[in-house]
């Protein structure tokens, strides 16, 4: 059995860090959360995939050219139509059913197996949400689709679709249909062929994550990371204390005084410290520099980043390349974000999220929630309270 | 430049050559064939992809085999000229990289003898030349025999449908290298074609003739003298040989430079201890108080040195002599005061080795920088610094150019460290920036498409002139070298300030200029060459940072690279001239990864 | 007739130790695994070996050559890319008309070899504990019905032993064979396709021993060792006391007061002593030097490392190459004696053993009484500095100071 991954979408609610990549290609614990997603189906003996690319293909296509022994075919969607014209793009290269999943999902395999063998011809994978409504909802009956509703105002139900389903060859004439008649999205073609009777089964995912918005990445890592074990590489200097699952990779070097508690993760060609402080769900990317006394804790900080002295990051995202000033705070507390247009509260504590490319100066201090865009310029002694946009500069 | 490949073995010759041309084809392939001895002689050959080959051959059993990818430089491209090309009985099959001068005379002379020609390429003369000596059961002294009689170059793989245990090679300049199996030994143009199967390889050296079986690699000089050969080990990974969805190696290695750059500073400086560190051998080389220090070196490398002049003299103040090693032979005064640095990337440049052995025989320390470990060069010098940036298959070298210049400028450092001319801030200024580099190149990458807009211009003109001053000439040389190299657009590069000592009179509407343009103390010159550029025809492509508005009331057009660059803004330029070159290869439907008459490592002198 | 032995694995759940070596070539008893299982089948009548090699193929080839120093005919076929048993036993096809193949990183032995070399398309099997991580075989008496994947619940104990007796009939079966869910061509889906045409024997193996992960060694060393025979062949210097079956290998120099209790294999050109304490159950290889006041356990050093200096090594694999410290200890024993985890490519597997050392690469070199915690895992060419606590997973070149 093939499967189509949809890793077309640019991902416009992730932005600042969909200006460069994909959003299938943010890391979460330091791996592409697409990589997981080909992990996964791969697991579940699966050994020919269909990619359906768009927004920043190159990016994707420059990563996975072979993936562990998996045929991987690349389609272009050209214009981003929404996700059934997207897996239309897949259909000359599918003979057979198939499974198909959105590539910025974290799914595991059991399910994806599991809802590979169910005997129905039409299935779909759903999972219990505390938030439903924020989803496509589904309302089960008898193990089957009764209705999806994308984004309910009402309380339908617990039961949100993942996006997973495995379709048979047909589906391509379903969507055809759909689309003719100006129909793009995916869940609403499930409800066309409910409505006409067919049965789509449910199975019950185990777990499945999805990234939506920039503060997702921290949470998705959180739970990512629980997986890494202990592993020393590098120079490790004498009076470093690590504590639990600690990853460091090679060429890194941690100085003495660096404190350090898993489950944490540290790239490749890193310096951190001396007296650093690394708290869990911390993910460091490669290259990156952390200078003394800076403090960082379930933050996500990509490559090639330069943290300077007594900086302290708290549940914040920073991007790659960003140059941070010495006594950099950002400030973790619950918070409403503006986001597209859109205000999210959020029930967890939250810190920044900061673009690629800053340059951001000495005793600066964000407020919670704060995202910053790409190659921004912020001078000294400011306090960020409102979000800056991509390609400006706070004086 | 084509592609050759020979097998002879257990395995079905088929799926072997197919498999190995695949991965020759980065080489040139407008046509493949390949011939097979299964009791007789087969060969299949087609226009187009290897592919259209491959559709061809039946289920065959025969285990003797070579095959060919061709790019064509005599002959059109049609089925009859594609190789592998037979003698008049069809017995004797031989492919052929190279090109043989004298390939007239020698047909009309085998044409009185009787043979008949059925293709224009010079190859088959070679055919038929060895079937006109060929005495049966001894295909190598036929072999042997023929090559006397050709002038030019080959590598050539041939076999014999009535010595069916057989496979003989012969190599002329072109490359040709054995691949020792188990049971099966290979033949091919490149390494990647049987790394597979074996990490074995014996490198065939000029005039030399090998005879491979099943279970035996023999090689003999034209004397039939037999040359006792070693085996060395490949250590990389057959992964480090893909493309990786790149159309070209050359642009997957000018995309792997953030990364080469990461490469070649990992280990060598830390940002936190403030420190630049080499291996012991080499620190104590820079150390040694040379009074001065010759950088010898060939091609694109030779440039990175004239860089590294500049670089090296203005932190050291120590001088800098920086030399073609074919030419070092001939002149030049050196002692044991003297420190002699060979930059070579594959470790094998004939002429830079004998610059090496020519230095140490006049009583120099040496050192290498080279990206191969356990090359030739790395044995003879006294030291070496790798540059680590992983195989470069692209015959234009790129990541090793700038990796090269990353190296030599943390020669720089180190040595004025060593001579306390360097102090603390200033090294930590010079080492944060340095960690900057990749992302700077990344910027420019991002730029590829306006780059590829103005590549346009240079396509169908007749020539381009770069021109550079202080350390940007050195660039302009090797833009200009880029562009021949892979577009074949005549190109030259100039120090700025010698256009009017001649150069002028070459300038017409027809000849556009690209000038380096950095605010620094060349600027206002090289504004002013830009009028006098201008005044007489040309377009000019300006290269300037971010910043420089100025520079658009001056050049036609201006391609950009990020201000800010504190060190070595030099890579970030190097890149747009990689990427112009790139484009306007492209542009013109040129063979990028395999340049007409060049091969990759010249171990030729 | 030919014996095929299958050695082209990486063999990654024997990590650190087969970063620089394939399975086939790690030391048990004084050998590599290989020559074992070359040594069996050669006393069990084979005499003509074909090497199927792949991964680190140099370190077999260089190791094995032509085979005259054992009296065999040894050839190599280079399997190309890791495709699975069967794409493996597919290259030997030229060479080969009736013939066994055995899997190079299980031990076989010698009777069990003889019988299956009887005339006959045969299998070999063994009844184990764990059989549910195996491939069952399903019985008809002796002919073999169906071989199944690992299952979760298995219906009998008795798995395929990786152990064959083909006839060229199986190439046919090998061309036809799918790709698994694995992504691999396996040699049991050909089987199974041959066994719906032909009749296969099982027979029931006695002697049966694989390794999967690194400490299954020490536990095949020690039942190697169990069997050895006292054979010293280099002068033993006043007061050096050996109990038991020990041996002890050309030019040696065994210093007085060394106590070494069997079994014990020592190499040649080793150095031991004085005043050291070799505990049973130890392998140590060439050239090695185990020091004054040291004392190793059950435990198995690889060739050219040296304990020097007032070390202990228990329970616990060296590579070639290391040097400790002086001082150097390794522990071998949790505090609150719960099994031993250790950490194995990023994932943290139970060793299901009360005592357990530690698993060292090649190169490695420890500073003067460094520490090396219960289970760690520490790469090639790891530098452990003077006075640290080394523990966990170590990648390799990493240096911990």
């Amino acid at each position: 059995m093939k499967a189509v991954i949809l890793a077309a979408g640019e991902g416009k609610r992730l932005r600042p860090f969909t200006e460069t990549m994909p959003k299938v290609m943010l890391p979460v614990a330091n791996k592409p959360v697409l990589e997981y997603v080909f992990d996964a189906v791969k697991k579940s003996g699966i050994d020919e995939i269909v990619v359906v690319v768009g927004y920043k293909k190159e990016v994707i296509m420059d990563y996975f050219d072979e993936y562990k022994d998996v045929k991987i075919t690349y389609v272009t969607q050209e214009k981003q139509l929404g996700t059934a014209h997207a897996l239309l793009q897949a259909k000359k290269h599918i003979k057979d059913s198939f499974i198909v999943l959105a590539g910025d999902n974290i799914i595991d395999q059991n399910s994806i197996s599991k809802l590979m063998k169910d005997p129905s011809d039409y299935a779909i994978l759903i999972k219990e949400h505390p938030y439903p409504s924020k989803y496509g909802v589904v309302f089960v009956e008898n193990n089957s689709i009764r209705r999806i509703v994308e984004k309910p105002r009402e309380y339908i139900g617990k039961y949100i679709s993942t996006g997973i389903y495995k379709f048979p060859r047909s589906i391509f004439n379903d969507i055809e249909g759909c689309t003719s008649q100006g129909v793009h999205a995916l869940s609403s073609v499930i409800q066309s062929l409910v409505d006409k009777g067919k049965k789509i089964n449910t199975v019950l995912a185990k777990s499945w994550m999805d990234i939506v918005y920039p503060w997702d990445l921290i949470y998705v890592n959180e739970a990512m990371i629980q997986g890494t074990s202990a592993s020393a590489g590098g120079i490790i200097e004498k009076g470093v204390t690590m504590k639990g699952a600690v990853s460091v990779g090679k060429d890194t070097k941690i100085y003495s005084g660096s404190y350090i508690v898993g489950p944490a993760l540290i790239g490749e060609g890193c310096e951190i410290g001396p007296n650093a402080c690394i708290f869990p769900s911390t993910t460091i990317g490669n290259n990156t520099v952390i200078h003394p006394f800076g403090e960082i804790r379930s933050s996500v900080i990509m490559d090639d980043v330069h943290i300077a002295s007594n900086s302290f990051i708290s549940h914040s995202v920073v991007g790659r390349g960003n140059i941070i000033g010495n006594n950099f705070s950002t400030i973790a507390r619950k918070s409403t974000i503006e986001i597209e247009d859109e205000f999210k509260k959020l029930d967890m504590p939250i810190g920044a999220m900061i673009g690629e490319d800053c340059i951001i100066e000495s005793h600066v201090v964000t407020e919670p929630g704060i995202i910053i865009g790409r190659k921004c310029r912020i001078n000294s002694l400011k306090r960020i309270i409102k979000n800056v946009p991509s390609e400006s500069k706070v004086m | 430049m084509c592609g050759i490949t020979g097998y002879i073995g257990f395995r079905d010759a088929k799926n072997i050559l197919i498999e190995s041309l695949k991965k020759l084809d980065y080489r040139g392939y407008d046509s493949a064939g390949v011939g097979i001895v299964d009791k007789k002689l087969k060969v299949f050959k087609e226009v187009g992809e290897i592919t259209n080959v491959e559709k061809q051959i039946p289920q065959i059993k025969g285990t003797l085999g070579i095959g060919h990818t061709r790019w064509a430089t005599h002959g059109a491209v049609t089925k009859e000229n594609a190789h592998p090309h037979v003698s008049c009985d069809k017995k004797i099959a031989v492919v052929h990289n190279g090109i043989i001068e004298n390939f007239k005379k020698l047909r009309d002379e085998l044409k009185k003898k009787g043979h008949k020609f059925i293709s224009q390429t010079d190859t088959e003369v070679i055919a038929h030349l060895i079937d006109d000596v060929y005495k049966k059961g001894n295909l190598e002294d036929a072999v042997i025999s023929a090559v006397k009689k050709i002038e030019g170059s080959y590598a050539i793989a041939v076999v014999c449908a009535d010595e069916p245990e057989k496979l003989v090679g012969a190599r002329k300049e072109s490359p040709l290298i054995i691949g020792a199996g188990d049971n099966e030994n290979f033949l091919a143009s490149d390494i990647p074609a049987f790394l597979k199967y074996t990490n074995r390889v014996i490198y065939l050296e000029e005039d030399e003739i090998c005879v491979l079986t099943k279970n035996s690699i023999k090689v003999f000089d034209k004397k039939k003298k037999e040359i006792k050969k070693k085996e060395e080990v490949i250590t990389w990974d057959v992964k480090d040989a893909e493309k990786s969805g790149f159309p070209h190696f050359m642009l997957k290695e000018i995309y792997d430079q953030p990364d080469t750059v990461h490469q070649a500073l990992r280990g060598r400086i830390s940002e936190i201890e403030n420190s630049i560190e080499f291996p012991d051998r080499v620190e104590k080389l820079l150390n040694n108080n040379p009074a001065s220090i010759h950088i010898v070196a060939c091609g694109t490398s030779f440039y990175a040195g004239l860089v590294g002049k500049y670089l090296i003299e203005n932190l050291t103040n120590i001088p800098v002599f920086v030399e073609l090693a074919s030419e070092y032979r001939y002149f030049g005064t050196r002692n044991e005061s003297s420190l002699v640095i060979a930059i070579t990337q594959s470790g094998e440049t004939a002429d830079t080795l004998a610059a090496l052995k020519e230095a140490k025989n006049s009583g120099c320390r040496t050192f290498v920088v080279t990206n191969v470990i356990g090359s030739t060069a790395t044995r003879i010098a006294d030291a070496y610094i790798l540059t680590q940036s992983g195989p470069e298959i692209g015959v234009a070298a790129t990541k090793t150019f700038t990796s090269q210049i990353v190296t030599l400028f943390l020669i720089a450092l180190k040595i004025s460290l060593l001579r306390n001319k360097l102090g603390s801030d200033e090294l930590y200024n010079y080492i944060f920036h340095l960690k900057e580099l990749p992302r700077k190149i990344r910027q420019v990458l991002d730029r590829s498409d306006e780059i590829a807009k103005i590549a346009k211009h240079l396509k169908d003109v007749q020539s381009v002139f770069f021109i550079g001053r202080g350390i940007n000439y050195p660039l302009s040389l090797e833009g200009a070298l880029k562009l021949k190299e892979i577009s074949y657009v005549h190109a030259e590069g100039f120090a700025a300030g010698e256009l009017k000592h001649g150069p002028f009179a070459l300038l017409t509407r027809h000849t556009p200029v690209v000038a380096i343009v950095t605010k620094d103390s060349t600027y206002d010159k090289m504004l002013s060459n830009i009028g006098e550029v201008k005044a007489r025809g040309p377009k000019v492509i300006a290269i300037a940072e971010d910043k420089d508005t100025e520079i658009e009331n001056h050049a036609d057009f201006v391609l950009r690279f990020p201000s800010d660059s504190r060190v070595l803004p030099c890579l970030s330029i190097t890149v747009i001239l990689q990427l112009l070159a790139y484009h306007v290869a492209s542009l013109r439907g040129c063979p990028i990864d395999k340049p007409r008459n060049l091969a990759k490592s010249v171990t030729v002198e | 007739m030919k014996c095929v032995i299958l050695a082209a694995g990486e063999g990654k759940r024997m990590h650190p130790l087969t970063f620089t070596r394939p399975k086939v070539m790690l030391p048990i008893a004084g050998k590599p695994i290989l020559e074992w299982n070359l040594l069996n089948a050669r006393d069990a009548g084979l005499k003509d070996f074909i090497l199927v090699i792949g991964y680190k193929s140099e370190m077999v080839r260089n190791y094995f050559g032509d085979g005259k120093k054992w009296k065999v005919r040894i050839e190599y076929i280079n399997q190309g890319k890791a495709l699975g048993t069967a794409h493996a036993i597919g290259t030997v096809e030229k060479f080969v008309d009736d013939f066994i193949v055995l899997c190079g990183d299980t031990i076989f032995g010698k009777n069990d070899i003889k019988n299956i070399i009887k005339k006959g398309t045969k299998i070999g099997l063994v009844e184990v504990e764990n059989a549910g991580e195996y491939g069952i075989v399903e019985l008809n008496g002796k002919k073999v019905i169906k071989i199944y994947e690992k299952m979760e619940e298995p219906f009998s104990n008795v798995i395929n032993a990786g152990i064959y007796h083909f006839n060229k009939k199986i190439f046919n079966f090998i061309r036809k064979t799918e790709k698994s869910p694995r992504g691999e061509f396996e040699i049991t889906d050909s089987i199974n396709m041959l066994v719906k045409k032909e009749t296969m024997k099982g027979v029931l193996l006695k002697e049966w021993r694989d390794v999967v992960y690194p400490w299954h060694l020490l536990d095949a060393n020690e039942e190697l060792l169990k069997k050895i025979d006292k054979k010293i062949e280099s002068p033993l210097g006043k007061n050096v006391t050996t109990i038991g079956n020990v041996s002890i290998g050309k030019n040696s120099r065994i210093l007085s007061g060394s106590y070494i209790e069997g079994p014990v294999i020592i190499g040649d050109d080793c150095k031991i002593g004085p005043n050291c304490y070799i505990r049973p159950y130890t392998s140590i290889g060439k050239n090695c030097h185990i020091g004054n006041a040291c004392e190793v356990k059950n435990s198995i050093i690889m060739d050219h490392t040296n304990v020097p200096h007032q070390n202990y090594v228990g329970d616990s694999i060296m590579g070639q190459n290391c040097n400790l410290g002086a001082g150097s200890k390794v522990a071998n024993l949790r505090l609150d004696k719960k099994n031993i985890k250790v950490v194995l490519n990023g994932k943290k597997i139970d060793t299901k053993r009360r005592k357990f050392g530690i698993i060292m690469g090649d190169n490695v070199q420890t500073g003067i009484n460094s520490m090396i915690n219960v289970g760690a895992m520490i790469g090639n060419n790891v530098f452990v500095g003077p006075g640290t606590i080394a523990t966990g997973e170590i990648k390799p070149h990493s240096k911990i100071l």
